[in-house]
């Protein structure tokens, strides 16, 4: 990439179980915050990338009832699905053309509305041989978690300080839904899920927006002290049916090599000063972590137990909360970029991480992690 | 005047015809008399289950019939003990990822015929790398349900 | 500046009620077609964007990753892009950022739709919001009675012209769709036939109305570098422009309808096109209903407002005249919605590059390539002509 494309700010709802806000008013609320931040009118923007999905908003066509919300009224735009970082990607994309000097990047969902992620992503399954043996995300990850126990033989209570690290970052989050302290014994006494996971290794969801301004080079140092810099990006999918795929390695070390090559990071673990994953489960946070090359394969566990990506550890991992803290499941992974910028600039307040130069951000959607994106992000 | 969002209840149904296509409805016609049919990838060799019309690492046509075994082992597994609007039965019960023999791909199913009162007792039974065997109903009518579940063996 | 963007091949498939096969299967018919059309295998590409109308139309959430598999997308990076029914213009566009953006050389673009699977009109009812216009905005047609009858009235155009208008129309798009071999309606009618057709939706008569089709699209997009080393017959993306309004559906002038008017000022500003009345010999427009067609040309400067009647008088939009429309036979006769505008793109492409067999409009340069989707809210369109 000859041009550097940029964050110029972010902003994101305080999440919730269930907002009291309708969809439009949420995405109006963090598109108007933005735009009175960066001192900057709505005429101004160039363009508006939006990312929600219809079955998570019972509203087809999701873009269609709050497009004029999202600041797009009169403007060139799209929609982007299912994972909200491709938005930021399709913004990037579309000032790198040189079409448009800035890009507004918004993500919305309200899950309190919709049927539950189990019942919406056994829909993503395909009619005829997923979906009647019930596949769903969670369904798909306990399946992972369980190869990798077997592969690697993590402790529960190894698994489970997971929860109690994000829990306890989002406690000082004050966007997050949820958060406090948990004792490994109260996780490990929570209730039998999906075996291996139980109910406290998988967040639950959340409603929330986040909206975030994209600007060329030029433009963000005009609109701001503290640009954040896209390095690198990535994105990848795998196979359609789950039975074809590694499911202890599919598609993020692809994405990640992409994001890497792109950021010219060369050593992730060296290199990368905080993380900000989306943790579907416990388990994940770990093999995610794994196989974005920040750790060797089976001894993520190990770095969560000595306290490597703790708040104040070498290699911090979901400062925020991750989707423990909220998990609106659309707009997730715009939030992840959205407090990796927070981190490099020095504003994630009580959970904010010493020194950080270089931060990644993570999203994934479909069964079993089939699609992930990644994004290197720095000063 | 101050209130409270009202919370509106909506429900959306829709109906749907979904086309198998003629290999998948061949997929599930041979379910009829127990066989497990793939197909086989010429360029890369691999038996497909379910049986499809195209290999997508190869991006050819597949139209080699062959039977695979309804023995496999147990490539992962999940005890399910939640419930959600539009399960297939009343939890708990086990999924599984089952490596037919002969087949190069993983086939998602239940994995049944096991007491699921405790679950120690059933990681004895139920493990990766476990042999299981396809348990069939009585009628079968050409659906991924004619097998009512994968039973552990020996 | 944007690097030039290359389109070097389309596929589709025949549209219409496609039970023999699957919807990947579809998809994989279409995307196998735009690999022999350009020489390329699905190794060449090096990302995949894909689409279609709301996961409703069909029952299957996150279609793309459904269709992974068959659009030979594994492992490679895919983006689903989803703006209802300009899905297929916002698809091409997508796809077109991604080379512009100088980010890749080879892109995979698809949509397509299986509206045979599901229940289109009541999937679409469900586009408007739940608390406000839900109950009265009928599905498609009535939205589109509502507004073209909103255009009559306010230019005076006596009810009689307008219908024999669209009913000429209507004959154009069924005879052109008869030359297509993908197009799903292919009957001959006649102009009395479609003035006597069922009532839908005041005014708008049964052969005024798309159908709701079985179909799938692709088209492979290059860089200049790319395009120039595979040397094959190839089409250049000269404009791309898109708007979207409000979401509430009386909130904005449907007649004077600027979603469609800016989209078309930015596409034109980028190919240099002052004239398109003059500077395009074929314009793709998304005309799920023929009196929706007119107020279009209006739109898109073809003719000044309230003389979209004139054109189709004049001959001028007919095969033959000086700016055919549609000469693929267009929505009215083939609706697979997700994948309808860029069936538009690939029409365009076809005629440039002299490959539109019996339809070809013979020495088509330069075309415009249109669709519009949400409540009458968003428009989008694609300049694409032989030369870079
Ligand atoms: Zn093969």
């Amino acid at each position: 990439m000859t041009q550097r494309v940029a964050i110029v700010d972010f902003v994101q709802t305080k999440h919730g179980e269930a907002l009291e806000e309708n969809v439009r008013e949420l995405t109006f609320g963090v598109v108007r915050k933005l735009l009175d931040r960066v001192d900057m009118d709505r005429s101004e923007i160039g363009t508006m990338i939006s990312s929600s999905a219809d079955y998570w908003q019972g509203t087809s066509c999701s873009n269609s009832y709050y497009y004029d919300a999202a600041g797009g009224n009169l403007k060139s735009g799209s929609k982007v699905t299912e994972d909200s970082v491709f938005a930021l990607i399709y913004g990037m994309m579309r000032i790198l053309s040189g079409h448009h000097r800035t890009a507004l990047v918004v993500g919305v969902t309200k899950c309190s509305e919709c049927p539950s992620e189990n019942t919406l992503t056994n829909l993503a399954a395909d009619p005829f041989f997923h979906r009647p043996v019930g596949l769903n995300t969670v369904v798909a990850e306990a399946l992972q978690a369980r190869m990798y126990l077997d592969q690697y033989g993590p402790s529960e209570e190894q698994i489970a300080r997971v929860v109690v690290k994000n829990m306890s970052n989002a406690e000082r989050n004050p966007y997050s839904h949820r958060g406090g302290k948990f004792s490994i014994g109260e996780i490990l006494s929570s209730s039998m899920m999906a075996a291996p996971l139980r109910c406290m290794d998988v967040p639950s969801t959340s409603d929330g927006a986040c909206a975030l301004l994209l600007a060329d080079e030029h433009t963000a140092r005009q609109l701001t002290d503290k640009p954040v810099f896209i390095h690198g990006i990535g994105w990848s999918v795998d196979h359609t049916y789950i039975g074809d795929r590694d499911l202890l390695n599919g598609a993020l070390p692809k994405a990640a090599e992409m994001a890497y090559s792109r950021a010219g990071v060369k050593n992730p673990s060296k290199e990368i000063d905080v993380v900000e994953l989306s943790d579907v489960t416990s388990f994940h946070e770990i093999m995610w972590m794994e196989q974005l090359g920040l750790c060797d394969a089976g001894n993520g566990f190990r770095l969560v137990e000595q306290g490597v990506t703790a708040l104040d550890g070498r290699l911090p991992v979901n400062p925020s909360g991750g989707l423990f803290g909220a998990n609106p499941f659309v707009a997730r992974g715009l939030i992840r970029v959205g407090e990796a910028c927070l981190q490099l600039r020095g504003e994630a307040g009580d959970h904010q991480v010493p020194r950080v130069n270089k931060a990644l951000a993570h999203s994934v959607h479909g069964l079993g992690g089939q699609s992930h994106s990644v994004v290197i992000l720095g000063n | 005047m101050a209130v409270k969002s009202r919370i509106v209840k909506g429900f959306i149904s829709l109906p749907y015809n979904w086309s198998m296509g003629p290999t998948t409805t061949r997929f599930y016609e041979e379910f009829k008399n127990k066989r497990i049919m793939g197909t086989r990838c010429e360029k890369c060799n691999r038996v497909l289950i379910p049986a499809r019309s195209f290999c997508s690492g190869c991006f050819v046509e597949t139209t080699n019939w062959v039977q695979v075994s309804d023995e496999g082992t147990i490539r992962t597994w999940v005890l399910i003990n939640f419930s959600y609007e539009g399960q297939p039965m009343a939890p708990p019960y086990i999924t599984g990822i089952i490596d037919l023999d002969g087949a190069d791909v993983g086939l998602p199913h239940f994995v049944g015929g096991v007491e699921l009162d405790d679950l120690e007792t059933v990681a004895k039974k139920v493990r990766i790398g476990g042999r299981v065997k396809a348990v069939w109903k009585e009628n079968r009518e050409g659906h991924i349900l004619d097998i009512d579940y994968f039973k552990p063996i020996n | 500046m944007a690097q030039a963007v290359a389109i070097v091949g389309t596929g589709q498939t025949e549209c219409g009620r496609r039970t023999d096969v699957s919807y990947p299967e579809l998809v994989y018919e279409a995307v196998s077609r735009a690999f022999d059309d350009a020489g390329l295998v699905p190794d060449d590409i090096e990302a995949v964007v894909a689409g279609s109308m709301p996961p409703a139309m069909e029952g299957v959430n996150n279609p793309h990753l459904y269709w992974a598999d068959a659009m030979g997308a594994g492992g490679k990076p895919l983006i689903r892009t989803a703006t209802c029914g300009s899905t297929g213009i916002s698809l091409a566009h997508t796809g077109f950022y991604h080379v512009a953006s100088g980010m890749f050389d080879l892109v995979l673009v698809v949509g397509a739709e299986k509206m045979y699977e599901g229940d289109p009109q009541g999937t679409m009812a469900t586009v408007a919001d739940p608390f406000f216009q839900r109950p009265f905005l009928a599905g498609a047609p009535g939205i589109f009675s509502l507004q073209s009858n909103e255009w009559a009235h306010r230019y005076g155009i006596e009810e009689k012209r307008v219908r024999m208008a669209a009913a000429q129309l209507s004959v154009r798009n069924h005879d052109d769709a008869l030359l297509n071999p993908y197009a799903h309606i292919r009957i001959k009618i006649t102009v009395d036939d479609v003035l006597n057709s069922r009532i839908i939706a005041y005014p708008v008569r049964l052969l005024d109305v798309c159908p709701a089709s079985d179909g799938a699209c692709a088209v492979i997009m290059a860089s200049e570098r790319m395009a120039k080393k595979l040397g094959r017959p190839t089409a250049w993306i000269k404009g791309v422009g898109y708007c979207g309004e409000q979401a509430f559906f009386s909130e904005g002038d449907k007649v004077v309808w600027q979603s469609a008017i800016n989209a078309a000022k930015s596409a034109y500003s980028q190919a240099g096109i002052t004239n398109p009345r003059k500077d395009l010999d074929l314009a793709e427009v998304y005309n799920p209903f023929t009196f929706q067609e007119m107020l279009f040309y209006e739109c898109f400067g073809f003719c000044d407002f309230g003389h979209g009647c004139d054109l189709v008088e004049q001959g001028v939009v007919m095969r033959g005249g000086d700016l055919p429309c549609d000469p693929s036979g267009g929505t009215l006769c083939t609706n697979p919605i997700g994948a309808t505008g860029l069936q538009r793109v690939s029409e365009v492409v076809l005629h440039v590059t002299e490959k539109a067999g019996d339809r070809q409009i013979p020495g088509a340069k330069t075309g415009l390539a249109h669709a519009m989707g949400g409540l009458d809210q968003f428009n989008g369109i694609m300049i694409i002509s032989s030369v870079l």
